[in-house]
């Protein structure tokens, strides 16, 4: 009777996008690391922490006054609404209930409600009594009037402060990996404690004209001495006393340098990765970054080019020396080789990257980089160098959309010196942009201004501009002269003045930077005019 | 006709000599190794082994007398920055273009005398850099000055007594007769600086005066023939 409407209602919140939306907009609130929104919350909820326990700590002596019972009232309800939305994001219910309805339907079974309600519950307690969770809800009971008593609670909200930062999960991180070293430090410093707190306690009992009344004395005493903080409240008087203290603050010794060794040195095995993931972090909060593999002469010009434009980037190198100078300019960097699949893929291949730039001085690399690369992601931008000649192919093969050749390029700007001194200049001018001069392309947008203008009806002289030519990938123009196919389109060299633009059409000027960007703007803007 | 010397035979050289015209250009290549040479005699070029460490063997070549251009294309950037300063020593007015494994090299390469430097790597990682920024320009000028395509730029000096003298290069208007874009002129009369024609100024052309025009090698062809014919 109760599963019809149970179902149907697990399944309208699952079709609902007024549900799922909310639902994600929490979970980027409270869960995930990758949002910003979460960083903010965060920083919000430890002023509010800090706030709180200030108050509290100020009403043991004092009397809050009604502002302050007010501001406490209003830090529970926030944290008692934060445990509920964290109770609701841990699973999701109506998927239960969907799975167990529809499995009974496959099996042509009865629909259980009892069943599946348990289930439910057990995933909702699963969260209840995970530790996190407790310190939540035991850092919501201190305000309760009636168990003041509990304010010794008051520490969990402190410690409610671990929920909003990273350290304390690192730190456990870190503690964990040593499970193995740091369990045999504390079975050998249990046997020491023992046999010293049993043997002090024989010593040194008030009947043997000592002062350490009972065990529990005993125990105290030999965890202050083994700790080496001796705070000298319990004193050894006798000879064998004072013997087990010797041996006690010896063996305590070497069990301290034992345990800081051990933290040290797996803090120093971890720093890599925590490095690493503070890389990824980085990364994963850019959008539209470049990968450069191989940061050699070639990969430090584009880098250094790239800070210019102020375009994001990583670099993955495997030389340690090549990384240094990543490091010291500081740059977002990854040492390891970029031709595995795990590295690229952390590097963002798939999330946000939209070049891959092989540049290393090894061709054989470059290829296979460019083959990874385009294994894991069909759609990205890849230009590779390539050393020799012969290997332009096999890196258009591999799927490259671009090959450089260092060497080609430069032969060819050295017999062009020779040949022709100006025109040299003209072409590394354009090329460099030296003097403010340049070539660029306008596009011609829908609505906007060149749409379906004539060539000869834009008053490029006016502008101070040079038309060069029109780059289209439009198949009416496909009649006309001076074509020629550059990639999936055409590019026309100088078009003649009935030449009518299009949308998407590309129009490459040259001129000062100046000019082109007033008529960029021009452009833009017309675009945004209401059509007549 | 210009006497070009070129110091080792690599890809470097191979394209450089690939470009250079050769029935204008007496290409001699310099190299020591056995297996280069006989490589680069097979593509028909012309090779020499000698020791471009020792002055005489470099004076026996002609630099000093008849050789107006050397390329140190040597893999080492040390043995071209010794040969930079060998050469110029010898001839005072000799182009020497070399090329630079870093920028450091650059430096001492001009202070040991080159007027050129080409840094491949330099050039490599501007290329990739534009290619990201401006994909389209760059593909437009691969096809253009790297010549993929016969779209070419070209410059074409203004001969006494050509109809072009005295004319203004406004009234040139090469993309109506000729299919050809002017990118830039020098005029002589305002120094050797290339001038972007973009309008912003019009120069009276003189004999003399450079035009640095782009478009395809007939058109290129049938303009210099128009200006040199009057």
């Amino acid at each position: 009777m109760l599963a019809k409407p149970l179902v149907y209602f697990a399944y309208l919140l699952k079709t609902s996008p007024y549900y799922q939306k909310s639902k994600r907009f929490f979970y980027n609130l409270l869960e995930n690391p990758q949002s910003k929104m979460k960083s903010y919350f965060d920083i919000s909820m430890i002023c509010l922490v800090m706030l709180s326990v200030f108050f509290l700590v100020y009403s043991v002596e004092h009397k809050l006054n009604e502002i302050g019972e007010f501001f406490e009232q209003f830090v529970v309800v926030v944290f008692i609404v934060e445990y509920l939305l964290r109770a609701w994001l841990f699973s999701d219910s109506h998927l239960i209930i969907i799975s167990e309805y529809e499995r009974a339907e496959y099996l042509n079974i009865p629909f259980s409600v009892i069943k599946t309600l348990k289930k439910i519950l057990e995933k909702k307690l699963e969260y209840i009594f995970s530790l996190i969770a407790i310190i939540d809800l035991l850092a919501i009971l201190p305000s309760y009037r009636p168990l003041r008593i509990m304010r010794i609670l008051l520490i969990f909200r402190l410690f409610k402060l671990f929920r909003y930062s990273n350290s304390i999960k690192v730190f456990a991180d870190v503690l964990s990996n040593k499970r193995f070293e740091l369990l045999t430090l504390a079975i050998f410093m249990g046997f020491l404690v023992f046999i010293s707190t049993i043997a002090i306690y024989l010593f040194e009992n008030p009947s043997s004209g000592g002062n350490v009344r009972h065990l529990y004395d005993a125990f105290y005493w030999s965890i202050v001495t083994i700790s080496t903080v001796g705070y000298g409240d319990i004193t050894p008087l006798t000879f064998g006393g004072r013997l087990v203290t010797i041996a006690l603050i010896l063996s305590g010794l070497g069990v301290l340098s034992f345990f800081t060794s051990i933290i040290v040195s797996a803090f120093n095995e971890k720093m890599y990765t925590l490095r690493e993931n503070r890389t990824y972090a980085e990364l994963s909060r850019l959008d539209n970054f470049i990968i450069i593999c191989g940061f050699g002469r070639v990969g430090q010009e584009i880098a250094a080019n790239l800070t210019k434009d102020q375009q994001a980037f990583i670099v993955i190198d495997t030389d340690e020396n090549n990384i240094k100078l990543a490091k010291k300019n500081n740059y977002i960097y990854i040492q390891d080789d970029a031709s595995q699949n795990t590295i690229l893929t952390n590097a963002g291949i798939n999330s946000g990257a939209s070049s891959v730039l092989c540049v290393t001085g090894n061709d054989v690399i470059n290829v296979y980089i460019t083959l990874t690369s385009r294994f894991l992601n069909p759609d990205i931008n890849i230009i590779a160098r390539a050393n020799r000649a012969d290997n332009v192919n096999k890196l258009y093969q591999a799927g490259a959309n671009n090959v450089i050749q260092p060497f080609e390029v430069s032969g060819l700007l050295a017999a062009e010196h020779v040949g022709q001194p100006v025109a040299f200049e003209a072409i590394l001018g354009i090329l460099q942009e030296q003097k403010q001069i340049l070539m660029e392309t306008l596009i011609v947008y829908p609505n906007s201004l060149l749409e379906n203008k004539l060539i000869g009806d834009i008053d490029f002289k006016h502008r101070k501009l040079t038309l060069v030519g029109v780059i289209s990938a439009n198949k009416i123009h496909l009649k006309r002269r001076n074509r020629y196919k550059v990639k999936n389109q055409h590019f026309y060299f100088n078009p003649e003045n009935h030449f009518e633009l299009l949308a998407q059409d590309m129009v490459i000027v040259l001129g000062r930077k100046y000019s082109i960007e007033h008529f960029q703007d021009q452009i833009e803007k017309s675009k945004l005019r209401p059509v007549k | 006709m210009k006497k070009i010397i070129i110091f080792g035979y690599n890809n470097l050289s191979y394209e450089a000599v690939s470009r250079l015209d050769q029935k204008y250009q007496d290409i001699v290549i310099i190299e020591t190794d056995p297996a280069l040479i006989q490589s680069a005699k097979d593509k028909g070029y012309n090779t020499k082994n000698i020791d471009f460490r020792c002055d005489v063997a470099l004076k026996s070549l002609g630099i000093g007398k008849s050789i107006d251009v050397i390329f140190c294309f040597l893999l080492e950037d040390f043995n071209n920055i010794f040969l930079t300063l060998s050469a110029r020593a010898i001839d005072k007015n000799i182009n020497i273009i070399a090329i630079a494994g870093s920028a450091q090299s650059a430096e001492k390469l001009i202070a040991a005398g080159a007027n050129k430097i080409i840094d491949p790597y330099q050039i490599c990682g501007q290329k990739i850099h534009e290619l990201i920024k401006k994909p389209d320009i760059t593909n437009i000028i691969d096809h253009t000055v790297f010549g993929r395509d016969d779209l070419h730029i070209a410059e074409i000096i203004i001969p006494t007594g050509s109809s072009l003298e005295n004319t203004y290069s406004s009234t040139l208007s090469l993309n109506e007769q000729f299919n050809l874009v002017l990118i830039g002129i020098v005029d002589k009369e305002l120094g050797d600086k290339l001038h972007f024609a973009i309008g912003e100024k019009d120069h009276k052309l003189d004999a003399g005066d450079i035009l640095v025009v782009l478009g395809p090698s007939r058109e290129i062809n049938a303009f210099k023939q128009e200006v040199t014919n009057a």
